[in-house]
């Protein structure tokens, strides 16, 4: 299928968590290696926060795809593994489940309650991480060891699409059906 | 002995844990509240110029960034003996009217109607702000994510970013505000005073109007007299930013009125084998265990005692809602839990009029911004957060490299009044032969949500849409019975 230039979105890469936490800070860290690394378009935007629920919604809204990296941690997960998550399979990663006002899903129920313009896709990636209670401006030896690995899938994956005309749900085959 | 075990708890930054021990006659033995502690900061601070710690303490928590910046930005002046200019304390001051407006309306609408407005036995899927809006018309859900992203436009203005804020330096801060500015201010101020109203009149038509409700706040499990603390001005009237603490008991006389440098007089922290969070008390009086009354040394640090700790509200509109709560309750102080969701409606007002009235000063566009600093050393700033007093304490040396760091938080203040309310709720809702289901688990932890406590921890280990798990555990601690929700 031909995609035209005019059919290019805005597109959001959202790295969360608190980069004086330790591992909670990779999402904020890869999101700015990948900016530093990827050549810059016009249509995608990089920017990283320490926030959820309601505070996601207000820096979704308005794009067409979103991708947000976060920390997990999972039963039993690796350190360093790498999650592609959709909201229809949604796990609960670091920074979109427990808010102190709503959670991810709930966030997005409301903006398409309130008749916001969501995107069309969200994509949720997330590295598994040990330490995230203890303040420390460095990864944890596991994390940090395996670093690299993530970094390299998570680049490969947004490299597919990052400065191309392809949408994004194109290249995923989905969209998000809200209100469902 | 059995053992109920609720964990994660929903609708709460953090994931904590309540520990429900059962006797024999499934009558409640006792209750334990346990959060895992963020750790290491205090450490993470020394060695670092004082002047950084405003910038890094907004990334404690994503909950109270505000908060934490101010009281940082207090205690840094008190390091250098500086007194910030009347212009920057009046916008310091403006911002955190704002940061209240926003936390206010968010812990409001997202967290407390639920029980509310929804209802305290509702389906769980109906019992957040998406039940609420059902409830209330898309076109107030609309009004409270504008009425919040506006609070936060003004902190954004002022403080450089809504979040990570860079707004205080030693003695001042670091931009003024002009006047088109201050005009896009005021106007948004207006609103914010018209929608505080209008959530007290939603909170008059469906609280104060059902009687199940009423009687749930005075009459149920939602009771404890402890002392109250709150910041208050000159005047004894509420204030968040600036002023002396104070402490009325339980039959609201003064028991303590102190300045933030005099406050290791007055209060102790005590530490617990079983919980990583201290319980401070009113060291005074000491440390006499988990008891109410006039002899024990705990008291809250929460919307309502900041109302039952001051003789009234600085602004006119919020005043009147002050004396209509005291009115309709019976009097001062007042020690139902639950009432803390009107206190802070009432609060809403005060800060939104309060930001108004600063917008409006003529000091608040001044260009001197900040003061002279002299030889650093120790300080403390306080400030009321939404969820508390908010102590912070610096020692640096003659650099003003930080050497050692204390906080109080907000949350921290109350943890022991959490645990004797959820104790009172479990023994009130748990019964023998009362079914155990998601609607009494919800009435239990509606005692600590009127907290709004936040323990900013961002641990979360379980796949799935953070469950409440109920255990029921025998003597030995093994799991007999186990009831999930999803």
């Amino acid at each position: 299928m031909n995609t035209s230039f005019s059919d290019i979105r805005k597109r959001l890469i959202l790295g969360v968590g608190n980069d004086v936490l330790m591992d909670d800070g990779i999402g904020p860290r890869i999101v700015n290696d990948l900016q530093r690394d990827l050549p810059s378009d016009h249509f995608t935007c990089y920017q990283t926060i320490n926030l959820g629920g309601l505070e996601i919604l207000e820096f979704i809204r308005n794009y067409d795809e979103v991708v947000i990296i976060d920390a997990i941690k999972t039963a039993g997960g690796t350190p360093g593994d790498v999650y592609i998550l959709t909201p229809g399979d949604f796990k609960e990663t670091c920074h979109l489940s427990s808010f102190h006002d709503v959670s991810f899903l709930t966030a997005l129920k409301l903006g398409d309650k309130l008749q916001y313009k969501l995107p069309e896709i969200i994509v949720i990636i997330a590295v598994e991480i040990v330490e995230d209670l203890c303040f420390g401006e460095h990864f944890s030896p596991l994390v940090q060891q395996r670093f690299e690995d993530s970094y390299i899938e998570i680049k490969s994956f947004i490299e597919s699409f990052v400065n191309r005309c392809t949408p994004l749900a194109e290249l995923l085959n989905y969209t998000i059906e809200y209100g469902k | 002995m059995k053992r109920i075990t609720i964990d994660p708890i929903t609708r709460l930054e953090g994931h904590g844990k309540i520990e429900i021990f059962l006797k024999e006659n499934g009558a409640v033995e006792n209750v334990y509240f346990q959060v895992p502690e963020l750790r290491g900061f205090e450490k993470f601070c020394e060695g670092r110029p004082v002047e950084e710690l405003a910038q890094i303490v907004t990334k404690i928590c994503g909950v109270c960034p505000g908060c934490h910046h101010m009281a940082s930005g207090k205690a840094a002046d008190a390091v250098y003996g500086a007194d910030p200019p009347p212009t920057a304390k009046k916008l310091r001051e403006l911002f955190y009217m704002a940061h209240f407006v926003h936390s206010h309306i968010a812990n409001f609408y997202a967290l407390a109607a639920p029980d509310f407005v929804v209802g305290p036995s509702a389906p769980k899927g109906e019992r957040n702000i998406l039940g609420v809006i059902g409830k209330v018309g898309v076109e107030v859900g609309t009004e409270v994510i504008k009425q919040r992203r506006l609070a936060q436009e003004i902190q954004a203005l002022l403080g450089g970013h809504q979040t990570h804020v860079v707004m205080n330096i030693p003695g001042g801060v670091r931009k003024g505000l002009s006047e088109e500015e201050r005009e896009g201010v005021e106007e948004k101020a207006r609103g914010f005073i018209e929608f505080a109203k209008f959530s007290l009149k939603i909170f008059e038509d469906v609280v104060l109007d059902n009687k199940t409700y009423v009687d749930i706040i005075l009459n149920g499990p939602y009771s404890l007299k402890i002392h109250s603390m709150g910041m208050v001005d000159d005047n004894n009237k509420v204030n968040f930013y600036d002023g002396k603490v104070r402490v009325v008991d339980v039959n609201g006389k003064e028991h303590c009125k102190y300045s933030p440098e005099q406050y290791t007089d007055f209060v102790a922290e005590r530490v617990e084998p079983w919980s990583y969070l201290k319980f401070p008390y009113l060291k005074k009086i000491g440390w006499k265990g988990f008891v109410e009354g006039m002899d024990s040394g705990v008291y809250h640090a929460t919307p309502l005692s900041r109302l039952n700790a001051a003789d009234g509200m600085a602004t006119p509109m919020a005043q009147k809602e002050y004396e209509k709560m005291y009115e309709t309750l019976g009097g001062k102080p007042v020690h139902n839990t639950l009432a803390m969701h009107w206190a802070r409606l009432v609060e809403l007002l005060y800060a939104s009029e309060r930001c108004l009235e600063l917008a409006v000063d003529p000091e608040i566009t001044g260009r001197e911004l900040r003061a002279r600093l002299n030889k650093p050393s120790e300080g403390v700033g306080i400030v009321e957060a939404q969820r508390g007093t908010l102590t912070h304490h610096y020692w640096t040396d003659e650099r003003g490299i930080v050497t050692k760091v204390n906080l109080i938080v907000g949350t921290t203040n109350n943890n022991a009044a959490i645990c004797m309310s959820l104790k009172k709720a479990a023994e009130g809702v748990i019964k023998k032969g009362v079914k155990v289901d998601d609607g009494i688990l919800n009435m239990v932890e509606m005692a600590f949500r009127a907290y709004d406590p936040c323990f900013s921890c961002a641990t979360h280990s379980l796949p799935g849409e953070m469950p409440m798990i109920l255990n029921f555990r025998d003597p030995d601690g093994n799991i007999i019975r186990s009831i999930k929700r999803d």
